[in-house]
């Protein structure tokens, strides 16, 4: 190891030792980002990145992580991928990454990446995933200016949460939508948003989080897409069963969500499925049995159960538009469960829920009501500040495009063409949505 | 449930059985209850669709099958179509077969007469060659007129003898020899006459299409031969000239009427039927093709089924030229006073009573059972439109329908949206919905706010990748053909555990 470090000393090539120097001294983060990328071809740069001083110390020890992030980060990662070379102890890793500086880290974003995919390989060598969860928490949650801005370390970081399964370990970082994407921040790659959605997706659903858990499946599946991604239908499928437990139906997936993933969703089980739902269990439960090898490959098995559990509360639902009394004995007929205590206890938690409006009398009949939601003055404030807020974020997005040099050369281009058309165009949006949301 | 019918006791008891399942009948009672004169049907109808129509009735109600035959025979014994005259005997071994004792044995009633089957074909055939060889000669002449002619004659021909699909070609054929629109006109209403007779109603409007615009132009050019004729006479010119159009106009609409019933557009075919002018204008097609009473009960049928009650007072009762249609049919007339003063038991009644004659229709035959069950889910939500609450033993008097069965038909409208109300089984009462508007309001306010939110963000977000390029593209290199671009490992495997 020794020797590796110093065989390179003459000739053009720069030493481990030398390095050291250049980030200890270095005050500019910038150049010295510009030398840390130029100071050796790729090949052997890491290799150098990864070995130890010539007096045999790790050059880890001697770096602060957070005055020297940028020099710290590119022998971290190098070393975490080296191959040859031992894994730095987990203390020096959580050091760095609770101590880093995030601006010096965002000159090299292509190495965070490295850094954290290098934490998620070391982990799962040494057998211990919490290993990696905390560290990556540490950097994701430090790195970008904002958690609303998507950076790869979202996606690694996501994926390690479900392929552990300590899904409460994300919510916090779930719990802020995505908003902002900027790749001089981060080197992103379309992969990154749908993944991090889907196994956002997945962690909420674990929970029982149906609506989030919805949003984010949608956003997977709704990404932008030339040709769609074989992960975009998986998040498709998972989105349906989601619907079902949600609502006791699915909703058409947005328009702009590529149109060959319904397709191909409508001509499989799945699609079958979703038609058939609600019906009696034990139609349900047949079908799910029938295409049992399909649902446990997807790994959708657990949610089709849910599903099928559900389906008796919809079916009930149906009843209370339709009937204003009925017997717990005909309720179980339409519903297709054999004893009636069953059916009391369904409804009872039903009502506890406040999902429906009855009361059982004392020869077993069903009278229904309907459910009255009630609102307070405070809601409704609150919705109202909601919007507006909402109102606002829009019209510094329009603003911010108005003045955008892509939009002003194009508009200058077509000003001979369109002339006053292209005009109307721009302004009746801005005005329009200012005034609704604020006189409710 | 459609063998219950036979054996039912309409006169006296109130109640009936409610075909709603969709199966039509696979025989049709006639009796007391089912009145239906054979001979008083098809005497409106002559020539191929007699036959035609006797077949349908010979298949349908196996006691009126003897008769049906012998009329029958005698009509296919005037044309030259040695097939229809074959069928006529398949079709009554047929019925024999399948009702045995209700009908005796062909070789008791008539035989075909073989001779004849040979005559005709010889005829058929001569007349076939001599058609041809005019026609080959005339094509090679090049005289387009001539050519015209001579497929318009081949064309005639092959209907008369059965062979529709020559039939068509040659009509279409003809089409490219049409000098003016006139000659067009004709082609056209050929056709239209060739695709009722086949029952074939999807061609229909794109032929009455052509007619309408070949019509167009004939009368323009008609027009323009104004000027040479005296000028007192102008107005004489133009007004003949209307009234030859409205008599093609008349077929024209009761075609396109026909082509909407068969596509089952019951609005659109009753608006175009009661369109439709006077009988006159049927003229030779009257008859030959339909009957008046035919389009009195199609409008009526499908106005039931699809208009509201102040439309149906408009277009049809308020209408004198309607009237001349319905006198064919008096029962029509009964029908619809009964509608309009809301006796919809007696409508029922009705509906039931000439269902018979209903089916035999070859072209309402397909049709029966959705208008009458259009026509009962109206009777049913109109009925119920006064009322907040009532009893369902009340509302199934009315009806003359038992409390179970009106409870089916009223769920089934409640769960179609049709009725806004809901059921108390309990007691059997029917209860309109009272909805909480100002309630309901804030909800759906609040709502669409939230959701409206969520759009905008994820759209948002959408933009943004867009403008990062992070689309999902496909790897470069691969075919076109594969759909898939299949990210790092399956994401199911990166996934364990199941939840």
């Amino acid at each position: 190891m020794n020797a590796a470090g110093s065989s390179h000393g003459a000739g053009g090539l720069a030493s481990l030792d030398d390095v050291l120097n250049q980030i200890t001294s270095s005050s500019n983060p910038g150049s010295l980002h510009n030398y840390l990328r130029s100071f050796a071809p790729r090949e052997v740069r890491d290799t150098i990145l990864a070995s130890t001083l010539s007096s045999g110390q790790d050059p880890l020890a001697v770096l602060d992580p957070q005055r020297n992030t940028l020099g710290f980060l590119y022998i971290l990662s190098a070393k975490l991928h080296s191959a040859s070379v031992q894994t730095p102890p987990l203390h020096v890793i959580e050091a760095f990454c609770s101590q880093f500086d995030p601006e010096q880290a965002r000159l090299a974003p292509e190495r965070v990446t490295l850094l954290a995919k290098g934490i998620v390989r070391a982990s799962e060598s040494s057998n211990n995933a919490k290993y990696a969860l905390a560290p990556l928490y540490s950097l994701l949650t430090r790195y970008a200016p904002h958690l609303s801005y998507l950076t790869t370390l979202h996606a690694i970081f996501l994926r390690t949460c479900v392929a552990t399964g300590h899904f409460t370990f994300a919510l916090p970082i779930l719990s802020v939508p995505i908003t902002s994407v900027d790749t001089s921040i981060s080197d992103l790659h379309y992969n990154d948003n749908l993944i991090y959605h889907y196994s956002g997706g997945v962690a909420l659903g674990a929970l029982k989080r149906w609506r989030e858990a919805e949003e984010f499946l949608e956003i997977c599946v709704s990404a932008p897409a030339q040709v769609p991604a074989a992960i975009q239908l998986e998040a498709y499928k998972k989105l349906a069963l989601v619907q079902l437990i949600q609502y006791g139906e699915t909703n058409p997936p947005p328009k702009y969500a590529h149109p060959a993933l319904s397709r191909l969703f409508k001509n499989s089980p799945y699609g079958f499925f979703v038609k058939t739902y609600p019906a009696q269990t034990s139609t349900l439960r047949s079908f799910a049995t029938k295409e049992q090898e399909t649902f446990t490959q997807d790994r959708n098995m657990g949610l089709i159960n849910q599903a099928i559990d559900r389906a008796p509360v919809w079916l009930i639902k149906k009843l209370t538009a339709t009937y204003l009394t009925l017997g717990l004995g005909d309720i179980g007929k339409e519903v297709g469960i054999e004893s009636e205590e069953e059916v009391r206890a369904i409804i009872l938690s039903m009502i506890d829920a406040g999902e429906i409006n009855a009361s059982i009398s004392a020869d077993n009949t069903v009278t229904f009501g309907d459910v009255v939601p009630k609102f307070s003055k405070e809601d409704l404030d609150r919705v109202v500040v909601q919007a507006q807020e909402h109102n606002r974020v829009l019209q510094e997005v329009e603003r911010a495009i108005n003045a955008s040099k892509e939009y002003l050369t194009k508009a200058m281009k077509h000003k001979d063409d369109g002339g006053w058309g292209l005009e109307e165009d721009m302004f009746p949006p801005s005005m329009g949505g200012g005034t609704p949301w604020a006189e409710d | 449930m459609d063998v219950d019918i036979v054996e039912e006791e309409q006169t006296q008891s109130q109640r009936f059985s409610v075909n709603v399942a969709g199966k039509r009948p696979s025989k049709l009672p006639v009796d007391e209850a089912h009145p239906f004169d054979l001979e008083a049907y098809i005497s409106s109808y002559s020539g191929r669709t007699y036959v035609d129509r006797l077949l349908h009735i010979m298949f349908l109600c196996p006691t009126l099958a003897p008769q049906a035959l012998q009329l029958a025979v005698a009509e296919a014994l005037k044309g030259r179509d040695t097939n229809q005259y074959k069928a006529i005997f398949m079709a009554y071994e047929r019925a024999h077969a399948e009702a045995s004792d209700e009908v005796p044995e062909l070789s008791a009633i008539a035989t075909p007469d073989q001779r004849w089957i040979e005559e005709t074909n010889a005829k058929n055939l001569a007349e076939r060659t001599k058609l041809e060889v005019e026609l080959k000669t005339y094509s090679s002449n090049m005289i387009k007129e001539s050519i015209r002619m001579a497929h318009r004659d081949l064309g005639d021909f092959f209907r008369a003898v059965g062979e529709h699909n020559s039939a068509l070609k040659h009509y279409t054929k003809s089409r490219e020899f049409c000098t003016t629109s006139q000659h067009v006109l004709d082609m056209c209403m050929s056709v239209i006459e060739l695709l009722m007779e086949q029952r074939n109603y999807s061609h229909i409007a794109t032929y009455v299409f052509k007619a309408e615009s070949a019509l167009d132009s004939a009368s323009a050019v008609r027009g323009q031969t104004g000027p040479e004729a005296p000028a007192g006479s102008a107005q004489a010119n133009k007004e003949k000239r209307n009234a030859e159009r409205e008599k093609v106009q008349t077929k024209l609409d009761v075609a396109t009427a026909l082509s909407h019933l068969g596509q089952s557009n019951y609005e659109k075919a009753a608006q175009t039927f009661l369109k439709a002018g006077p009988v006159k204008g049927l003229e030779d097609w009257s008859g030959k093709l339909i009957a008046p009473g035919d389009i009195a009960i199609y409008a009526t049928l499908c106005a039931l089924a699809t208009f509201t009650r102040p439309a149906i007072r408009t277009h049809i009762l308020d209408n004198d030229n309607f009237s001349m249609y319905i006198e064919q049919e008096p029962y029509i007339r009964e029908l619809l006073e009964s509608y309009m003063n809301n006796r919809f038991k007696s409508v029922l009644e009705i509906l039931e009573r000439y269902s018979t004659r209903h089916y035999v229709d070859i072209h309402l035959y397909h049709h029966v059972v959705n208008l009458t069950n259009l026509i009962r889910s109206k009777a049913l939500v109109l009925y119920f439109q006064p009322f907040s609450s009532i009893k369902l033993e009340r509302m199934g008097q009315a009806f003359g329908w038992s409390v179970d069965e009106l409870e089916q038909q009223v769920v089934s409208l409640i769960q179609s949206g049709e009725i806004k109300a809901r059921v108390d089984r309990q007691n059997k009462i029917l209860k309109a919905k009272e909805t909480d508007q100002r309630a309901a309001l804030f909800a759906k306010a609040i709502k669409s706010g939230q959701d409206m939110q969520a759009a905008n963000r994820k759209l948002l977000l959408r933009m943004r990748l867009q403008q990062a390029d992070l689309v999902v593209k496909p790897p470069k290199g691969q075919q076109q053909q594969q759909a898939f671009n299949y990210s790092s490992g399956n994401p199911s495997e990166l996934l364990s555990g199941q939840y």
